[in-house]
């Protein structure tokens, strides 16, 4: 297997789940308990990645984020290169492509906890922020956990976004995904077996575990 | 029940797709992407005359075998070079034994107007200002085979290796330059001399005995429904592709002999 690729897509993939937890948390927070009107049209949006084609973002980084638009030369000069065919691209595109794969496990198991919890805890004196990370989070912890394998493993799977913005380039760019492409293409169908046998291991495991830990915690509750 | 009349909804809809997809009878091509500038006119003009409808599908040669190996339904496979249809021929796919050769394709160097490696000549290639150098995958494109070769025999390989960007087919290498996010791109004359890429940017053609000829072969699949007309569809684009320059030129555009236009 190509263990250069295999690293990377760890890497990819481990890096976006950290940006995503890290965004997802207040966004769901702000999703479940803000006041403004424009939520679910937020929400919506957060959604987008789930039912648009993977070619629709992989052109707007590559085009609309390209080296010729305002946007594309900015984000040129603060990285230091484009967007496109560098890790950071990846990772820009991988954030918005698993973004509903960790804000909507968020969301749903904030809203499945009961909301007398929280005024309780409110009239005892808890203020908000308090009241998120020891009640409301605690409480939660599966969707947290869910959100974060989802988005690892959906980061893992990711493959047309890659494929019209990376460039492949090996240790850079080249992920499992387009390397079993490559394989396939190659011919070299014993080698995008293996590669395909590993991933479909890596995609059980992560979803057992979410399935596990989902009945383990509705036992427990 | 309301769901049952649901589900039979769905079954005669998708019945009447799947029908609709077997009964279609448009002659399907698999071409090579260096191709995508020139075909569409070839295909239009051959449809006009022949009254019967092309359906295209491109891809890197590579990619393309592989679906046509797997089943894919075309009756014509165009490819960026030979060995790719021998080895449907050898598969016993084609209808002949050897592929009918209807180009010989050109490796140009291609940079936007506006990019920094402006004015373009051969020794760009050396040129710091290129970051980043767009080729076609070497493993199932000819013409990144081509780009690989060429830079192997003027010895930049090591100089340029960590610049090089892969992209899918030589299209989507043409496009990676076209869009920016490459400084140049090593494409196929075809691409180059054609609109847009014509308009948008200049080109430097590559020493031919730089890299081994890409010698372009076509094979007509076995499962064509009328061999006939996919014989004649290969005919036509042999004709028009097959001319002294060894690629179809823009009456607009300058002779790929001019280094620069």
């Amino acid at each position: 297997m190509d263990t250069t690729a295999l690293l990377l897509t760890l890497r990819l993939a481990a890096t976006t789940t950290v940006f995503l937890l890290v965004i997802s948390l207040p966004l769901a927070r702000w999703i479940v308990f803000g006041r403004s009107r424009l939520r679910p049209m937020v929400e919506a949006i957060a959604a987008l990645p789930l039912v648009l084609p993977p070619t629709v973002l992989g052109f707007y980084l590559l085009v609309g984020m390209g080296p010729r638009t305002g946007i594309g030369r900015f984000l040129t000069h603060l990285l230091g290169h484009p967007l496109a065919f560098s890790f950071s691209g990846l990772v820009v595109g991988s954030i918005i492509y698993s973004l509903p794969f960790a804000v909507q496990p968020i969301v749903a198991g904030l809203r499945a906890v009961d909301p007398r919890l929280a005024e309780s805890a409110a009239v005892l004196g808890a203020n908000e922020g308090k009241i998120f990370s020891h009640i409301l989070l605690p409480l939660a912890s599966s969707s947290v956990l869910a959100a974060a394998v989802l988005t690892f493993a959906h980061t893992v799977g990711e493959f047309g976004v890659v494929l019209m913005i990376g460039g492949n380039i090996p240790g850079v760019t080249r992920t499992l995904s387009i390397s079993i492409f490559d394989q396939v293409q190659n011919f070299e169908y014993a080698a995008a077996n293996r590669t395909a046998l590993f991933l479909i291991g890596i995609a059980v495991c992560a979803l057992t575990l979410v399935y596990w830990r989902r009945n383990a915690a509705v036992t427990v509750g | 029940m309301p769901v049952a009349r649901a589900v039979s909804v769905i079954l005669l809809l998708g019945g009447y797709a799947l029908a609709g997809a077997q009964t279609d009878a448009a002659l399907h091509v698999a071409a090579a992407a260096d191709l995508q500038p020139i075909l569409p006119a070839i295909a239009a003009d051959f449809e006009q005359h022949n009254h019967v409808r092309i359906a295209i599908t491109y891809g890197a040669s590579g990619t393309l075998t592989t679906q046509t190996e797997n089943g894919a339904p075309f009756d014509v496979f165009i490819a960026a070079d030979m060995k790719y249809p021998e080895r449907i021929i050898s598969a016993g796919l084609a209808d002949s034994a050897r592929p009918v050769l209807y180009a010989r394709g050109v490796l140009v160097l291609w940079a936007r107007r506006d990019s920094p490696v402006q004015p373009l000549s051969l020794g760009s290639l050396r040129d710091e200002k290129v970051k980043r150098l767009a080729i076609a995958n070497p493993q199932t494109a000819p013409y990144g085979r081509a780009a690989l070769a060429m830079l192997e025999s003027m010895g930049l390989t090591s100089q340029v290796k960590d610049k090089l960007v892969t992209a899918e087919n030589v299209a989507q290498a043409a496009q990676f330059a076209e869009s920016g996010n490459a400084d140049a791109g090593l494409i196929s004359l075809n691409s180059a001399a054609n609109p847009p890429l014509l308009h948008e940017g200049t080109y430097v053609v590559m020493p031919p005995a730089s890299y081994p000829p890409i010698e372009q072969g076509a094979v007509v699949l076995r499962r064509a429904h009328d061999a006939k007309i996919a014989h004649a569809f290969v005919e036509a684009v042999a004709k028009v592709t097959l001319q002294p320059s060894g690629a179809v030129i823009q009456p607009n555009a300058q002779p790929a002999a001019a280094a620069q236009h």
